[in-house]
C-alpha cells in the first residue's frame, strides 16, 4: 500500500496547530482560561544554559537611562567583592565496569546534565530520565503524559487509523465486486452485446467516489503534534516538586541512573570541570581517566574470559601504551570539537552512526547531521615501512556498500552524513614506564586533527535545470 | 505491524530534495497520456497506486490491462530515422574516434570536435550515437586493393555492429589514466539521457587535475578603502579574541577554571582546542601524483534548460563527475579526498543562504559516481567548514519566545517523518 498517499493531508493541519500554539504561548495577562490543551513546557526557559556553568553577563547599558550605569557598577562591584563561580556544582559520578559506561545517581545532578546541555541517557528510559514520572503515572498518582507514553498513544491511534483505512478500502472492494455482478446479470439479461464499454466506465466513476471516501478518511487521521520523540511533556515545577513527592499513598523510589557515555564524561570532567568521576571510590583525574576508558574502549569480553576490572591493574597507571588511533581517542577528538562549537552531541547507534548533531538540543530541533568517525593516517610515519602501510590500509578501508548502507539509513530519516575524518598521529605513548604515566591530556589532544564532509545523494533527474 | 511501518520514516511534503523519484513503482498508464496530449502544455501526469494483490474485481483487471496497453502502445510507436537525420560516421582506428563528415543533426550542439573539416567524435560519443541509433559507422576498408585513396568514401566501409563498437570504443584509448572504462561510458550514457550536456574534464589525459587555489574574497574589503579596512581588522580582532589558556588547564584540565564568565561564547572559547584542517590555506596534494589513482574528474556535466548552449565557449561545468568502480576501490581514504577536492574550484554557499544550507554546500565538491556493474549511484562530497560557523554565537544572538521555542521556522512542517 502506498503510505505516502495519505501524508501530505496531515500536514497542513499540523503546521497550524503549531501556529496556534506559538499565538497561545505569547504572555498574556493572566486570567483568561483559554488553554484547552495541554501547555507545552517553555523548553527555551529550562534548557537556557547549553552547559552546566553559569555566566554572569553584565546588565545591559541603556544610553536613555541613566540609572543602568548604577547597575552595571554595582554588578561590577559586588562581583568583584565576592567573585561567582561556577560550575557552581560538581557533579559527582561513577565509573561502572559492566556498562562501560558512567553513571549518575544523584536526582538533582541528572536533572542539571539533562537540562543544561543533554547529556547522558536516563538508564530506564529512551532517552531523558523520566522513568519515575512513567512510573507514578501507571499508578495513577500523575495527570502529566511523558514522551514515551506519548509515542505509545500516537502509535495505536496510528494502528487504529489503518485498520480503519484497511476496512474502508475492503469495503469498497466489495461494492466494486457487487456493482460488478449487478452489471453481468443486467447484461446477460440484455444480451445487447456491447456491455464492455459502459462497465468500465461505469468502474472508473464508482473508483473515483470510492478513492475520495479513502481519502476523507485519512483526512481524518488523527492529528500529530510536531515529532520531537524526545519531548516531554512537563514543566519545570512537576520536576521540582517530584524529586521530594510525598503527597501519594505510597512513596515510589527512583530506580533510575543517568548513564553518561565516556566522551560526555571526560568532556564533562577534563573540558568543564563539572564533573568528578570515581572509580572503586578513588576520584579519577584527567591522565587516569584517559588512560581509563582508553583501556575501556578497546576491552572485549569475547576475546578475554575475565572482566574489565579483573584485567585493569588496580594501581592508576595501567601498564600497556595507548595506542595513537585509540577508538575511544577518535570519537572523543570529534566530540569534543563539536561540543567546543556549540552543537549538541549525542552518541547514537541508532541511526547507524557514531553521533548526531542537534542545534541547540533534542527538545528544540532534530538532528541535522549524522557523524561518522574515520581515522586518516596521513602521517608520513604510517607509511614508513610496508607492514605499517598494509595494516593501515587494512584500518583504513570501507567498501562502498557500507557507505551506501549509512547514507540510505540517514535519507530515510532526513539528516545529513558527514564524514569526519580524523588524522592519526604517530605514536605518543611510552605507557607506564615515564614519567609516573602521567599524561598531558591537551597536548595529546592537539595532536588530533579533523576534517569534515559532507556527503548527499544526488539524483540527476533533480537537477537538470 | 503497525510499529514496524511507522518507525520507518517516510517523505513529507515538505522536503521535495530527497524524494527519489525512480523509487516508486511504476504505472505505465501515464505514458499513454504523454503520447496524448504531447502536442499540448506538457504536465507530468500523477503516477496512480500499485495494487500488490488481486481481489478479482473487473475494474483491477481493467486497469491492469489499461497499464500493459499503454506500454505497448509506446514501445510498438513506429521510430523512423529519416534520411536528413542520418549521420555517417567512419571509424578512426589511429586514434580511436569516429568522424563525420556532414553535420546534420542537432546532436553536435553539444558533442563532437571541428577538425580539418570534418567533425570528430571521442569514443563514448560515438559509442552514445551508435546506441541510440543515430549514427552508423562504418570500419575503415583495406586500402591494399589496388584502389586509390581519394575515390574512397565513408559509404565504401564496412559496417560496424553495435557489438564490435562496444569492443572497440572501450578500452583501447591512448592515454595514462583516462582510458575509456564500461563504468564511464555508464555514467556518460546516463547522464546524457537524463538530459545533461556532458564532456570530459580538462585534465582526462593528465595524472591529476591542477590546484584550484582559493578564490580571492579579500576584494570586497580593499574596495573598501583603508579606514573600513582598518575598522574590520580591529573588529575581528575584538569578536575572535583568544584567551591563552594556561598550560596546567590544558595538560590536566579543566579547561574552564573555575571563575567568572560572562558569556557562554567565552567558555566556548576556551573549550575550542582540537585542530581542524584550514580551509583557508591556499590547497595542496598530500600524495604523489599517480597514474593509477582511481579518484580524478572525469567529466564536466552542464544543465541543459538554461538557455544557449556553446560548446566552444562552455564556461564552468555546474557538476563535476568522477567515475568509480565500486568493486576495485574503496572509500576515499582523506588524503584521496583532499586531492581530489583540491583540483575542484573553490565554490562556497552564498553567504545569504540558511546555516544548514551552507554547511551542506561546503567550499568544494564534487560528485562520485560509484558504479557497480552497470548502476552509477550518486554521491555528493562537500568540503565543510564547521569551524567556520560558530553556533554558539548564533544561539546567543537568536530570541527564542515562551511558545514551546521550536528552534528554527524550518523545523515545524516537517513533521514525524525524521525520527530524532
Amino acid at each position: 500500500m502506498a503510505s505516502t498517499a495519505h501524508q501530505p493531508s496531515n500536514s497542513p493541519v499540523q503546521s497550524s496547530d503549531v501556529a496556534d500554539a506559538g499565538a497561545k504561548g505569547v504572555p498574556k495577562d493572566n486570567g483568561k482560561p483559554n488553554v484547552p490543551r495541554e501547555k507545552r513546557p517553555n523548553y527555551a526557559q529550562i534548557h537556557s544554559r547549553p552547559l552546566p556553568i553559569d555566566v554572569y553577563p553584565l546588565p545591559a547599558f541603556i544610553p536613555h537611562n541613566p540609572l543602568s550605569i548604577v547597575r552595571v557598577a554595582i554588578a561590577l562591584i559586588s562581583q568583584t567583592l565576592w567573585p561567582p563561580i561556577s560550575p557552581l556544582v560538581i557533579h559527582e559520578a561513577y565509573f561502572s565496569s559492566q556498562t562501560l559506561s558512567i553513571h549518575v545517581t544523584d536526582p538533582q545532578s541528572v536533572r542539571a546534565l539533562w537540562e543544561q546541555g543533554f547529556w547522558g541517557k536516563g538508564s530506564l528510559s529512551r532517552s531523558e530520565p523520566r522513568w519515575l514520572d512513567m512510573e507514578k503515572r501507571k499508578r495513577g498518582l500523575k495527570a502529566m503524559q511523558t514522551s514515551e507514553e506519548y509515542t505509545a498513544q500516537r502509535r495505536r491511534e496510528r494502528r487504529q487509523f489503518k485498520l480503519e483505512r484497511a476496512r474502508l478500502e475492503r469495503e469498497a472492494i466489495e461494492e466494486q465486486r457487487r456493482a460488478e455482478a449487478r452489471l453481468a446479470e443486467a447484461s446477460s439479461l440484455d444480451a445487447t452485446g456491447n456491455d464492455a464499454e459502459p462497465t468500465t466506465s461505469d468502474g472508473v466513476v464508482q473508483t473515483e467516489a470510492l478513492i475520495s471516501k479513502v481519502d476523507a478518511a485519512s483526512m481524518s487521521e488523527p492529528e500529530f503534534v510536531p515529532a520531537d520523540d524526545d519531548v516531554t511533556k512537563e514543566t519545570e515545577e512537576d520536576l521540582v516538586a517530584e524529586s521530594s513527592v510525598e503527597d501519594g499513598p505510597f512513596e515510589i523510589q527512583n530506580q533510575e541512573h543517568l548513564q553518561l557515555t565516556m566522551e560526555e564524561a571526560f568532556f564533562l570532567s577534563y573540558a568543564l570541570g563539572a564533573l568528578k568521576v570515581e572509580r572503586q571510590g578513588i576520584h579519577q583525574s584527567s591522565s587516569q581517566l584517559l588512560r581509563l576508558f582508553c583501556a575501556s574502549s578497546t576491552f572485549s569480553t569475547l576475546q578475554s574470559p575475565q572482566t574489565l576490572e579483573e584485567v585493569l591493574p588496580r594501581t592508576p597507571i595501567f601498564g600497556n601504551p595507548i595506542a595513537p588511533d585509540n577508538p575511544f581517542l577518535l570519537k572523543y577528538v570529534v566530540f569534543h570539537h563539536f561540543r567546543s562549537l556549540g552543537w549538541v552531541v549525542r552518541a547514537n547507534i541508532k541511526f547507524a552512526v557514531d553521533f548526531l548533531l542537534y542545534n541547540r538540543g533534542p527538545a528544540f530541533s532534530h538532528a541535522e547531521f549524522a557523524v561518522m568517525v574515520l581515522p586518516s593516517y596521513s602521517h608520513p610515519y604510517w607509511s614508513e615501512t610496508t607492514e605499517r602501510r598494509e595494516e593501515c590500509k587494512k584500518k583504513e578501508s570501507r567498501d562502498w556498500w557500507w557507505l551506501h548502507r549509512v547514507n540510505r539509513v540517514q535519507g530515510l530519516a532526513h539528516k545529513s552524513l558527514m564524514l569526519v575524518y580524523v588524522e592519526v598521529p604517530p605514536p605518543w605513548d611510552k605507557g607506564g614506564q615515564s614519567q609516573d604515566g602521567k599524561l598531558d591530556v591537551g597536548d595529546i589532544l592537539k595532536r588530533y586533527k579533523v576534517r569534515e564532509f559532507v556527503l548527499g545523494r544526488w539524483t540527476p533527474n533533480r537537477h537538470r535545470g | 505491524m503497525a510499529d514496524e511501518e511507522e518507525d520507518i520514516p517516510r517523505p513529507v511534503g515538505a522536503n521535495q530534495e530527497d524524494i527519489d523519484l525512480t523509487d516508486e513503482t511504476q504505472d505505465f498508464r501515464f505514458l499513454d497520456k504523454l503520447t496524448v496530449n504531447a502536442s499540448g502544455a506538457a504536465s507530468l501526469p500523477k503516477r496512480g497506486q500499485k495494487d500488490f494483490e488481486s481481489h478479482d474485481t473487473k475494474l483491477q483487471s481493467d486497469t491492469l490491462e489499461a497499464s500493459r496497453q499503454a506500454m505497448h502502445n509506446v514501445l510498438s510507436w513506429t521510430r523512423v530515422h529519416t534520411e536528413k537525420s542520418r549521420i555517417l560516421g567512419m571509424y578512426h582506428p589511429e586514434s580511436n574516434m569516429a568522424y563525420v563528415e556532414k553535420v546534420k543533426t542537432k546532436h553536435f550542439e553539444n558533442m563532437g570536435k571541428a577538425k580539418g573539416g570534418k567533425e570528430w567524435l571521442l569514443p563514448e560519443e560515438a559509442l552514445f550515437l551508435i546506441e541510440r541509433g543515430s549514427m552508423d559507422c562504418r570500419w575503415p576498408v583495406n586500402k591494399s586493393n589496388g584502389e586509390n585513396e581519394e575515390e574512397l568514401t565513408i559509404e565504401d566501409g564496412a559496417p560496424m555492429s553495435l557489438q564490435a563498437a562496444y569492443a572497440a570504443f572501450i578500452g583501447f584509448e591512448g592515454g595514462v589514466g583516462g582510458k575509456l572504462t564500461l563504468e564511464m561510458f555508464t555514467v556518460y550514457s546516463g547522464l546524457k539521457r537524463a538530459g545533461y550536456f556532458v564532456f570530459r574534464a580538462g585534465c582526462w589525459d593528465d595524472d591529476r587535475g591542477t590546484l584550484q587555489p582559493l578564490a580571492h574574497h579579500q576584494d570586497p574589503n580593499k574596495a573598501g578603502g583603508y579606514l573600513s579596512r582598518f575598522f574590520t581588522e580591529i573588529w575581528r580582532r575584538i569578536s575572535t579574541h583568544m584567551y591563552p589558556i594556561p598550560k596546567a588547564n590544558l595538560q590536566f584540565g579543566p579547561l574552564v577554571k573555575p571563575g567568572l564568565y560572562r558569556s557562554y561564547a567565552d567558555v566556548y572559547r576556551l573549550l575550542q582546542i582540537i585542530p581542524t584542517h584550514d580551509r583557508t590555506a591556499p590547497p595542496k596534494f598530500h600524495l604523489e601524483s599517480d597514474p593509477n589513482n582511481p579518484f580524478r574528474i572525469h567529466y564536466d556535466v552542464y544543465k541543459s534548460g538554461t538557455g544557449k548552449f556553446r560548446k566552444a565557449h562552455r564556461g564552468p561545468p555546474d557538476f563535476r563527475v568522477a567515475v568509480i568502480n565500486a568493486r576495485e576501490t574503496s572509500l576515499p581514504t582523506a588524503d584521496q579526498l583532499n586531492d581530489l577536492l583540491a583540483t575542484t574550484p573553490y565554490d562556497p554557499a552564498s553567504p545569504q543562504d540558511q546555516m544548514y544550507k551552507k554547511l551542506k554546500h561546503g567550499s568544494r565538491n564534487v560528485i562520485l559516481a560509484v558504479v557497480d556493474n552497470g548502476i552509477p549511484s550518486y554521491i555528493r562530497f562537500s568540503d565543510s567548514d564547521f569551524s567556520d560557523i560558530k553556533l554558539y554565537e548564533r544561539n546567543g544572538r537568536i530570541p527564542r519566545g515562551k511558545g514551546g521555542g521550536r528552534g528554527r521556522g524550518g523545523g515545524r512542517g516537517r513533521g514525524r517523518g525524521r525520527g530524532r
